[in-house]
């Protein structure tokens, strides 16, 4: 068995100081045996706090959501008939409903699928069937969309509910209110459909009545069990759901907190969660780590615009923020958040895309608290690596791999390449998901010899902390050289006129492909000529765009990643029309 | 004329207002403002420095008698009223700035209204002046809920924002309660009223819009906030100047100052909803214009 130095574990070595390497096996077996867990070490403290962009707000404790999500199971099993193992979906902006409704839904023994708000028919339409989902929370707000594609799709029961559902009465009817009557976004719809406080109520009283013991429906549940089906392939391809175990997420979030060991306190920390629960990243991090630990979230139902999240940093002592590249940017900007920055941040966590080492510097310096990154994926739960808090301020790294997480970089024909040399990233461990649900073509390309293909391309550097180079499939080749669209992003955005930037390779006669970059603006004086001459001054000849286009906003993800591939066809479709 | 009740319930009614407007604000949205103090500043500047003076003119140069002009010179030393706000909203105006201007406008109002209504009924006859010691005592009356109003946003958001949004409410309601209670009664009063009355209570208004958008762009404030701090140049806290007048005058005299008052009141509404209507059509084309000229840029850059 070949023992390379990555299966010796030295980051342990290198790195020992606040990470707790000696990681073992969550005592939890389920995530509702750690819900319940942590209800009873935190009862009366309170877990979330919905936060308006006006700054009215709505709020649960340990207990309250103990209470309703196990009231919910018992609406899932006993009044709706599901079987244990039936997929329900949550789709919902961040809001008191996600958590009832997500533990609700595992409590019952059921298969929880999370739905992105923003979805097109067409794409809700697609998950659903693809899940085989019997059962659907959905927001009011969307509820039109729904009721479009409904006959199209095995949901048998739908359960509606709003923005400001358990938020106190006059609060919540005010929010409605207004939401219904001024701005007109809630659609009537007349699909059969039950409220969803109905449904828990409903539970709750049926618990009771029938003197029914929640736990029954979860307590045989293993490491092994699926929990989650988290869809993903959005910015690369037809979205497939990666099949995300009890296992799976427990040891990611044992592996997270043991990460933030240092600085983190159980009971006392205060989480600002912006970015959508339904989303990997805040789902593991901010559901389950922080409400495992004690923690208090922040949830705000939608970071765009910026200023919704004003009065939630603001009137609360946020201790920790969750972030992407694009909402730590925009974040910058606010007159509002660099007059006064938050006094009480013990660090920020940065992922789902690159972060770029510009926004990095300046949030440090602005907050004078460190913007710590990470990477993983969906398909790993998603923590793969992360910068350790005691390791040197080091940009456009993304640290070491967490602990009991084994990481291998290897060519194109699965040999390991030499230290420091580029190679794709593959990851074995305990948060590696279990495949693609009902995909055995797509999980056996991507999961081979226990090891999960990532499709990233990264560099280990002498301090042993890896760098994402890019991903393998957005990789430029000019004139045989390997180019990576990441690199020359920084570059454009490190000038102080560059908001944010994005660049492709289109076909090229002569040089095979070549780089075309979209910029926004930060400062409406910028030219062509300036940022010419600041990529010459910073890259190599082949790798200075050949061409810059200046946009207001480049198309995104719902959780701030740049859709390269969206500009690369719309550059090659124009490319096309021009030589036709 | 209105009787005791009607006065006492204006005056709770306007505390509640002002509680409202108090809880609009946080004292972190003060802060950031007074790092550029430009916009409030020159709205307050146009606030008591021209609304003042063109009440002024106005009663000067239509030879309002005694009565009227005082009631005209009152309103326009009054503080920004509440329904600027919706305007603005209406009209995509800068609505934070508005609102600090109003709250502005009010807080120092104790100080400015005695002194700009000194200045300017100077030349008016005894018995038709306002004693200072009423504006004094009203208006720190109605500064107390304001200071309240941004304390409670402070200890409750969700008490704060409901209030905020009751105060808002109340302030469209009490115009029309105003209206409503005054204008039935003072039938004949109004037919017998000369075109030089009506012209000063509605010129008042429309002035103020025109000179507050030409002084706001003078001083180089971009055309958005320009309109923003026209609307709130124009639109004087009517009921806050029937509140002094009933307190100031006895019955008969009370009836004829409060004329301007109330029917400026009545007329500021149906000019700012015209305005509003063509500011924020204005608004409209101009991010249309934005938007192309998005569109511009991708064909261009070929």
């Amino acid at each position: 068995m070949d023992t390379t130095v990555h299966e010796l574990a030295p980051w342990a070595k290198r790195y020992p100081d606040g990470i707790d390497w000696q990681l073992n096996a969550p005592a939890d077996r389920s995530i509702p045996a750690m819900v319940a867990g942590a209800a009873r070490s935190y009862g009366s403290q309170r877990a979330f706090t919905c936060v308006m962009p006006n700054g009215m707000y709505g709020t649960l404790t340990y207990d309250e959501v103990d209470r309703m999500s196990d009231g919910f199971a018992v609406y899932l099993r006993e009044r709706l008939g599901l079987a244990a193992g039936a997929r329900v979906a949550v789709q919902s902006p961040n809001s008191l409903v996600t958590p009832v409704a997500a533990f609700g839904i595992l409590k019952a023994g059921c298969v929880l699928v999370n739905v992105n708000p923003l979805y097109t028919e067409h794409e809700m339409r697609h998950q659903f069937n693809d899940a085989g989902v019997e059962a659907l929370v959905i927001v009011d707000l969307f509820a039109d969309k729904l009721e479009r594609i409904l006959k199209d799709t095995g949901v048998r029961h739908v359960l509606v509910s709003s923005v400001p559902s358990f938020f106190p009465p006059v609060v919540r009817h005010v929010i409605k209110g207004i939401m219904r009557w001024w701005n007109r976004v809630i659609p009537a719809t007349a699909m059969q459909s039950t409220r969803f406080e109905a449904a828990v109520a409903d539970g709750m009283r049926l618990q009771r009545e029938r003197a029914i013991d929640v736990s029954g429906y979860w307590k045989h549940l293993d490491h092994g069990d699926l929990a989650v089906l988290q869809y993903t392939g959005g910015t690369t391809g037809v979205a497939k759901g990666a099949m995300l175990s009890h296992g799976n997420l427990l040891w990611n979030v044992d592996q997270i907190i043991a990460m933030g060991r240092a600085k983190f306190e159980p009971g006392k920390e205060v989480v600002l969660t912006a970015l959508p629960l339904y989303h990997i990243f805040a789902f593991t991090a901010n559901l389950l780590a922080f409400y495992k630990a004690g923690g208090r979230n922040i949830l705000v139902p939608s970071p765009r615009p910026i200023q919704n999240l004003q009065r939630a940093i603001e009137n609360y002592r946020v201790t920790w923020i969750s972030g992407v590249n694009t909402l730590y940017n925009a974040l910058m900007n606010e007159e509002w958040f660099h007059a006064f920055p938050p006094k009480h941040l013990k660090a920020a966590i940065g992922g789902g895309a690159a972060m770029h080492a510009s926004v990095v510097k300046r949030w440090e310096q602005m907050t004078g608290c460190r913007l710590l990154e990470g990477y993983g994926l969906t398909e790993t739960s998603p923590l793969v690596c992360f910068q350790p808090m005691s390791g040197p301020p080091k940009t456009d790294s993304i640290g070491i791999p967490a602990p009991r997480t084994e990481v291998r970089l290897v060519d194109d024909n699965g040999n390991e390449v030499a230290q420091g040399e580029p190679g794709e990233l593959i990851v074995r461990g305990p948060q590696v998901m279990q495949g693609y649900w009902n995909q055995p073509e797509e999980t056996a390309k991507s999961l081979r010899n226990g090891w999960f293909h990532t499709g990233d391309v990264a560099v280990m550097d002498d301090d042993l902390t890896f760098r994402i180079v890019d991903r393998k499939k957005d990789m430029i080749i000019i004139s045989g050289f390997n180019v990576y669209p990441n690199e020359i992003e920084e570059v454009i955005a490190a000038h102080d006129k560059v908001m944010e930037a994005a660049i492709v390779g289109v076909p090229d006669a002569r040089t095979g492909e070549t780089v075309l970059a979209y910029v926004v603006k930060r400062d409406p004086t910028l030219t062509e000529e300036e940022l010419a001459a600041h990529c010459r001054s910073h890259l190599t000849g082949y790798k200075v765009p050949s061409r810059y286009i200046f946009r207001d906003e480049l198309p995104k993800t719902p959780i701030g990643k740049i859709l390269r591939r969206d500009l690369r066809k719309e550059a090659v479709g124009q490319q096309q029309k021009q030589t036709a | 004329m209105l009787t005791e009740a009607e006065t006492r319930l204006l005056g709770i009614l306007m505390m509640v207002i002002m509680l409202g407007m108090g809880a609009s604000l946080t004292f972190k949205d003060f802060a950031i403002a007074l790092r550029k103090p430009q916009g409030i500043l020159v709205g307050l500047l146009c606030q008591y420095g021209l609304m003042p003076l063109i009440a002024f003119s106005l009663a000067t140069a239509l030879a309002l008698p005694p009565a009227m002009a005082i009631g005209l010179i009152l309103m326009g030393c009054m503080p920004g009223g509440t329904t600027s706000n919706i305007f603005t909203y209406f009209s995509k105006g800068t609505l934070s700035l508005s609102i600090l201007m109003t709250v502005c406008s009010t807080l120092v109002a104790i100080v400015m209204v005695p002194l700009t209504l000194e200045i300017y009924s100077s030349g008016i006859e005894g018995q038709w002046q306002i004693p200072r010691g009423n504006i004094v005592q009203v208006l720190a009356v109605l500064l107390v809920p304001t200071v309240i109003g941004i304390a409670i946003r402070k200890l409750n958001a969700n008490v704060g924002a409901v209030i905020e949004l009751v105060g808002a409410v109340l302030g469209v309601f009490v115009i029309l309660f105003l209206i409503g209670s005054w204008v039935p009664r003072n039938w004949r009063l109004l037919l017998d009223t000369g075109f030089p009355v009506y012209a000063g209570s509605i010129g008042l208004g429309l002035v103020g819009f025109v000179l507050g958008y030409g002084l706001s762009r003078l001083l180089r404030q971009d055309s958005r906030r320009a309109r923003t701090i026209a609307l709130e140049t124009g639109i004087q806290n009517g009921p806050l100047g029937v509140l002094i007048v009933l307190l100031s005058f006895p019955g008969p005299e009370q009836q004829q100052v409060l004329l301007i008052p109330v029917l400026y009141s009545l007329f500021i509404v149906l000019t700012s909803s015209a305005v509003t209507v063509w500011f924020r059509g204005i608004t409209t084309r101009e991010e249309l214009a934005r938007d192309q000229a998005k569109i511009g840029s991708v064909v261009t850059a070929r």
